[in-house]
Formats: C-alpha cells, structure tokens, sequence
C-alpha cells in the first residue's frame, strides 16, 4: 500500500557506511521507496569494499540506479572526492546518511593517543567532512537532507566506551547546531538512534553478556537492522520538512529504563 | 491535529474511533474518514470522566473486535496565568484534560491490548513538555507528565508487545482566525519567525509520523519522543538567527 510521506521517487541519496548493518540496512530502504542511492565504505578495507558492492548490486536489482565507492571518510579530500563523483554521475545529491561507526571499547586509562584520534577521526571528522562536502551542494540546490545514524551511547555512558562515547555525542551536537544553521536554507539536518541491534559489532556479540543485556532490554530482545528503514525513509522524504535537529531513538526502550 | 491523524491512520487502512467531547466535530471527522473508505464511529467522550472513557473504549472493542491503536490527542485547555493567580481549580482541570485523560484512555486500551498481545499507543505531549513558556506552569507540568507516562507505558509493556511513544510537536497552526486567507497567512508568519524553519507545523505534517507510530514500522520503537518542531528544540540557547562569525 503506496502510504503517504514515504515516497522517494527522484532523489539521490548517498548512504556513507553501507559495509554495515545499520548503513546496509537504510540503502536497501531508501532505494526500496524509490531513490537511486551511491553507497560506500568507511575504509579501504576489501571486506568492507566487498559488502558494498553487494548492496550496490541488490539495489540495481530493485531496479534503481547504483554506485559503489571505496572510501576513507577521514580524509576530507576523498569524502569531497566522493561528493563530486555523485553529483557528476547524477547531477545532484538530495540525500546524505552519515553511517560512520567504529567501535571500539578499551579501558581510559590504557587508550592511546592514536587509538583516540583514530576513533575521532572515523566518527565524528568523518561526519564533519561528509556533511561539509554536501552541504557545500545542498545549499547549492536549496534543498537538501542529513540523517546522522548514531546510538544511544551519544547520551549515556558505559564503562571502558568513553572514547566512543565522546566522538558519537559530538554527533549528536553537530545535527543540533547544523540544524539550525541550515533551517532556512531548507536543509534539514536529524538522526537516528539505534540501541543493541543485532549484526553490528558491540558487547551484544559477547555470549557471557547478551544473556545480561536481554534481560535489561524492556523488549527482550536485539532490533534487527531493518527496523530503522522506514524512519530513515521518512526522515531523507518531503514529508518530513517540519523535523531538524531531532534524534529518533530507535531502541526497544532500553533507554527510558531508570 | 486529531483530524489530521485520523486521516492519515484511515488513508493507510485503519477504521477510526473519533472520541471527543464535542460530538458534532467527532461526527464531522467521522464522515471524513467514511469517505475515504473506512469505518468510523464518533462517540461522544469527556477524557476526564474515566466511566466515559471506560465505556468509550469497550464500545470500540464491541464494534470492531479489536483496538489496536490508541492516540491520546486531547489536550490544550489549561489556564495561562501568574502562578499567583492560578486557582486549585485551574490546576486540576488543566491536568485533568492534559495528563489524566492520557491515563485513563491508556488504561482502558492496555486491557484489550495485553489480551492481543499488540498494541500501539500514540501520545500527543509537546514540546513545551521539555521547556517553559510563559504561564506555561500546567500546561507543561501535564505535558511532561505525558512523556514520562509514555515512557513508563513502553517499559512495563514491552514484554506485551505493547509499544508506546511520543510526539512532541513544536508551534502548529490550529487555530481558527476570522478573516480571510491574508489574514491567516499573516497570523502564520508572525509565529513563525521565531521557529528555525521559519514557519509554524501544519497539522497534515503529523499525519506520517503518527502512521509510522501506529505501524510494524516502528516495531523496535517504543518509550522515544518524535518532535517535529523546525527545530525549536534544537535552539533555546540564544534567540534564534544569533550567530556571529568568530575566527580562531
């Protein structure tokens, strides 16, 4: 059944990240309500290149236009790089998902001063670089949309995850401030907020800690990524033009336990 | 806003109770839902008498075996005054309509839901339910209240399949204004200058999220706050459109 707002015929998203659950699970949305989306990886790494190319290729299947892209999202002139290949092959860019997430879990005291960098860098310069280099195209076309895919822990914290604690509520302010500095520039800037999701590397991979986090979790059990599709469609959509600044937390309740 | 919802729930396939105090606007909406092919039914309903509500609720289920979906909508009337001169009165009416009711009607759905094992509650708080306003003390009291129930709602039953959460709408256009559409349009840029996007909600734009809500969609979703504000909430540090440059 054809619901309104969900509905992405003609756009052109770019889903950074694709490699991943979460990412992989949002290209396959966006290009199911009808956008042509570029996917690509975080890193060079040929695993990650590997996955991507497999959603560029089911996505073809659906029968809308696809592009894989090998990308280092903490270098700024490849994410610009990757910017102006899409907006070359297809003429503009309506739709940016920042998917960039890597984990990492270490006591504070041991973290080195390049374990430190190296998380900032994938998590939160990356989403600096890739919402710069869109934007710069967005405000271009009047018109654009930034969905930050990001996790409850950018609002709590866990023991031995300050690092990544800290780069992921960074990006929760960066879809604040860049909300309102693009709102009237008609480019609205949200996120998503994904609790324990299976298929995406974490603690809940551990089988001594899931048990726990089971029964922590009001829903008893792990999201599965398709589960944030239809917000990110609504999200990257016309529809959704009153909404900027704001985090859908999508997350089985874990986050309104006491 | 309740219109606008009913509508949007019916364009996707649901049937429509209509229940409001004001029975010739619950029949008017009804027949709006009628039209698009679906089955209403308006029932005159005071949220704040829970015997009302009750009996709202099992008619729902007597007529159409099921209640799936439950929107908690009704809201607004609350007294805007200096704390000093705000009545017992004020205070409990205005909790009444804005936060009890909520109650109840989730109450009285919740037993019909856990039997299902499914349901879906949509509660319509604010976004003055995380901030004040101007005399605002009952209005975002209840309000933040209606959060807070929600929250509690998508802890205690989760393990139901029950889902509850939130919309917290920033400044929308519900008001009725004499005058032409001039006049209207004035009215809507006046409150909308100090919103980011620069413009007020329309009542339509909560049609799609309260279908998300309201659908498998939203299946891992529950206890969360959805609030389409043009970035209301975003703000509040610093009037809005304050943004000197300052190099390094």
């Amino acid at each position: 059944m054809e619901v309104e707002g969900f509905n992405l015929e003609g756009k052109v998203a770019v889903v950074a990240g694709a490699g991943q659950s979460l990412g992989k699970a949002v290209a396959l949305a966006l290009a199911e309500a009808g956008a042509d989306v570029a996917v690509t990886s975080c890193t060079h790494e040929p695993r990650e290149l590997k996955t991507v190319e497999e959603v560029a290729a089911e996505i073809g299947k659906m029968g809308r236009r696809s592009l894989a892209i090998s990308l280092d999202v903490s270098l700024s002139r490849e994410v610009d790089g990757m910017v102006a290949k899409v907006v070359d092959q297809w003429g503009k860019m309506d739709i940016l998902v920042n998917n960039t997430d890597l984990v990492f879990a270490k006591p504070f005291v041991e973290v080195s001063d390049e374990e430190w960098n190296k998380v900032i860098a994938a998590n939160l310069s990356g989403v600096f670089f890739l919402s710069r280099a869109a934007a710069r195209e967005m405000l271009k076309q009047g018109k654009g949309r930034i969905i930050n895919i990001t996790t409850g822990l950018a609002l709590r914290g866990l023991p031995n995850g300050a690092a990544y604690c800290a780069s992921k509520g960074g990006v929760i302010q960066l879809t604040h401030a860049l909300a309102l500095e693009w709102a009237r520039q008609n480019i609205r800037v949200n996120g998503i907020g994904c609790g324990w999701f299976a298929d995406v590397p974490g603690p809940q991979q551990d089988e001594m800690l899931r048990g726990t986090l089971l029964r922590y979790l009001p829903m008893r059990r792990l999201g599965q990524p398709h589960e944030i599709g239809v917000a990110a469609v609504y999200l990257a959509s016309d529809a959704s033009d009153v909404m900027t600044g704001d985090t859908l937390f999508i997350d089985g309740g874990v986050s309104v336990h006491a | 806003m309740g219109t606008a919802m009913s509508l949007a729930m019916a364009k996707a396939g649901a049937d429509i109770v209509i229940a409001d105090k004001r029975l010739p606007a619950a029949e008017q909406t009804a027949e709006k839902v009628m039209v698009l092919g679906r089955r209403a039914l308006a029932v005159a309903t005071d949220v704040t008498d829970s015997r009302q509500v009750n009996d709202m609720v099992d008619r729902t289920f007597a007529e159409f075996g099921r209640v799936d979906i439950l929107v908690n909508n009704a809201g607004l009337d609350a007294a805007f005054k200096p704390i000093t001169e705000l009545t017992d009165e004020d205070w409990r009416s205005g909790m009444d309509v804005n936060l009890t009711g909520a109650f109840y009607c989730s109450r009285a759905a919740v037993k019909f839901m856990q039997a299902q094992k499914s349901g879906k509650i949509i509660n319509i708080a604010s976004g003055f339910g995380f901030r004040a306003g101007r005399n605002y003390y009952i209005y975002s009291a209840a309000k933040a209240g209606v959060i807070s129930l929600t929250q509690n709602l998508a802890l205690n039953l989760a393990e139901d399949n029950i889902q509850a959460n939130c919309i917290a709408p920033g400044l929308f256009w519900t008001f009725q204004t004499r005058g032409g559409a001039a006049q209207v349009e004035e009215a809507k840029r006046m409150r909308g200058r100090f919103i980011p996007i620069g413009r007020v909600g329309e009542p339509g734009e909560l049609g799609p999220i309260c279908v998300f809500l309201a659908s498998d969609a939203s299946s891992y979703m529950t206890g969360a706050v959805i609030s389409p504000d043009g970035g209301s909430l975003a703000a509040g540090f610093a009037p809005t459109g304050m943004a000197p440059v300052i190099p390094l």
